[in-house]
């Protein structure tokens, strides 16, 4: 009998195994301006988002460009400063998509957004005149950075990582998982989607791509694994004066919300970073511009467009990986 | 080992067979029904509602009120005291989430669709 018992004790603990395998661990909160959803699956789970988190609440407290205290506010504030590595590499990211989107993407448009009220919700129409001021200190180029100090040399320039910052700490909790020996895993970082691995049960992950008229159907499911899907558009804030709607992604070029006809765009690459930075240039490309620098970039990415007037563009890495009820073209590299 | 014993073990491989069976069993009940709508506040789950029955939540949060309507397989917020008012400026959803960041207020739609791990966007 007392092998029975043994045996008993075995099975209970080879059982119990069988579940930590599957064990899974989840953790919704508000950070970053806006809600975040973490899931960790494997046997470390809920170390692993539990870390996760403060990563979060750490990298918002370094990157926020509207929290006191903040390294960038204190950047923006002090025109120089001696920033932690994270904010460094942040900071060199931006600057490095700014240039290779040709102005497209640009860190340093928060004196055009603050007149637009989009930082304090106390939304305007700006003079012209305002806009083609505050244009002058939107200058990427005048940021210089050495070692890890950064100089802003405009008077008045101040930067803003909002359109990049969300993207980098999914990289990030996305590594926090890896080490803590986590190999499946999703995060959504407000419509930021960034996946690890395949689901527990092997199978790839879906993920559904907002449509900006909320009231219908979405877009469309991607079936991925190891991706990070970001996905950008003029619906996401706005405000309407005079009949009139104004979202909050900025043209650089003359300081307006970008209006080229997209509705949305979805980048869908390995990192995150990329995704985020991508989605909101591209849309600032607007269909041509966007089609042409998937076309020529070497970058390893994938885009999904959708224009104002319901036309969906899928590229061609994930035309097999996208079910839509749409109906939609494919976009090929050169 | 005895014939004892080997009847005593195969009666714990059955009942761990079956335990196993009955917990995915009802991991995959718990996929039917109908869209619901899930409202939570901060950390605490404020209540589940079915999308298709038409219905008005008045919620109190500690930072503000906001009047959620379900209507014909929609949902919007109706009316709120939140600063910038985006959440009733959201219009209506059939899927996806509202957000109301002020009052840390989250109005999601469970889809039918289980299939579905995230939404991006
Ligand atoms: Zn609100």
């Amino acid at each position: 009998m007392k092998k029975v018992l043994a045996l008993t004790f075995i099975m209970i603990i080879f059982l119990s195994g069988c579940s930590f395998g599957s064990y899974s661990y989840s953790d919704s909160f508000f950070a970053m301006d806006t809600y975040m959803s973490v899931t960790a699956n494997g046997a470390n789970a809920q170390s692993a988002v539990k870390k996760a988190k403060k990563q979060v609440l750490r990298l918002e407290n370094l990157l926020s460009a509207h929290k006191e205290k903040s390294e960038v506010y204190r950047l923006n504030k002090n025109g120089s400063e001696k920033l932690s590595n994270d904010t460094i590499k942040v900071i060199k990211n931006a600057l490095k998509f700014s240039r290779l989107t040709n102005g497209a993407f640009n860190p340093a448009m928060l004196p055009v957004t603050k007149l637009w009220g989009f930082p304090d919700k106390k939304y305007r129409v700006p003079k012209k005149s305002e806009i083609e001021n505050a244009l002058k200190l939107a200058k990427p180029e005048k940021i210089s950075v050495n070692k890890n100090e950064v100089t802003l040399n405009l008077k008045g320039e101040e930067i803003d990582l909002g359109a990049i910052a969300k993207g980098y700490t999914s990289s990030k909790i996305i590594e926090i998982f890896k080490r803590e020996g986590i190999e499946s895993g999703i995060v959504n970082l407000g419509g930021n989607v960034q996946t690890l691995g395949a689901k527990p049960d092997g199978s790839l992950w879906t993920v559904a791509i907002e449509n900006p008229d909320k009231n219908s159907e979405y877009l469309g499911k991607l079936k991925i694994k190891d991706k990070a899907v970001v996905t950008s558009g003029g619906y996401e804030r706005n405000f309407t004066k005079n009949g009139k709607m104004y979202h909050h992604i900025l043209n650089p070029e003359n300081g307006y919300p970008a209006e080229n006809g997209l509705s949305s765009v979805t980048v869908i690459s390995e990192d995150g970073t990329l995704s985020d930075a991508l989605s909101t240039s591209l849309f600032v490309m607007g269909k041509n511009g966007a089609e042409r620098f998937y076309k020529k970039s070497e970058k390893d990415f994938d885009i999904i467009l959708y224009t104002e007037g319901g036309k969906l563009t899928v590229s061609q890495g994930i035309a097999d990986s996208f079910n839509s009820q749409l109906d939609f073209d494919i976009v090929k590299k050169d | 080992m005895n014939k004892r014993d080997f009847i005593a073990i195969g009666i714990v491989i059955i009942l761990s067979a079956l335990g196993f069976i009955f917990l995915n069993f009802n991991l995959k009940n718990d996929a039917q029904g109908g869209e619901t709508v899930k409202i939570s506040v901060g950390a605490d789950i404020y209540g589940t509602y079915p999308l298709n029955e038409n219905d008005e939540i008045k919620i109190n949060t500690k930072n503000g009120f906001n009047t959620v309507v379900i209507e014909n397989g929609s949902v919007f917020v109706k009316d709120a005291d939140c600063r910038d008012r985006y959440c009733v400026r959201q219009g209506k959803i059939r899927n996806g989430s509202i957000i109301c960041l002020p009052h840390r207020l989250v109005i999601e739609i469970e889809s039918n669709d289980k299939s579905i791990d995230a939404v991006a966007g």
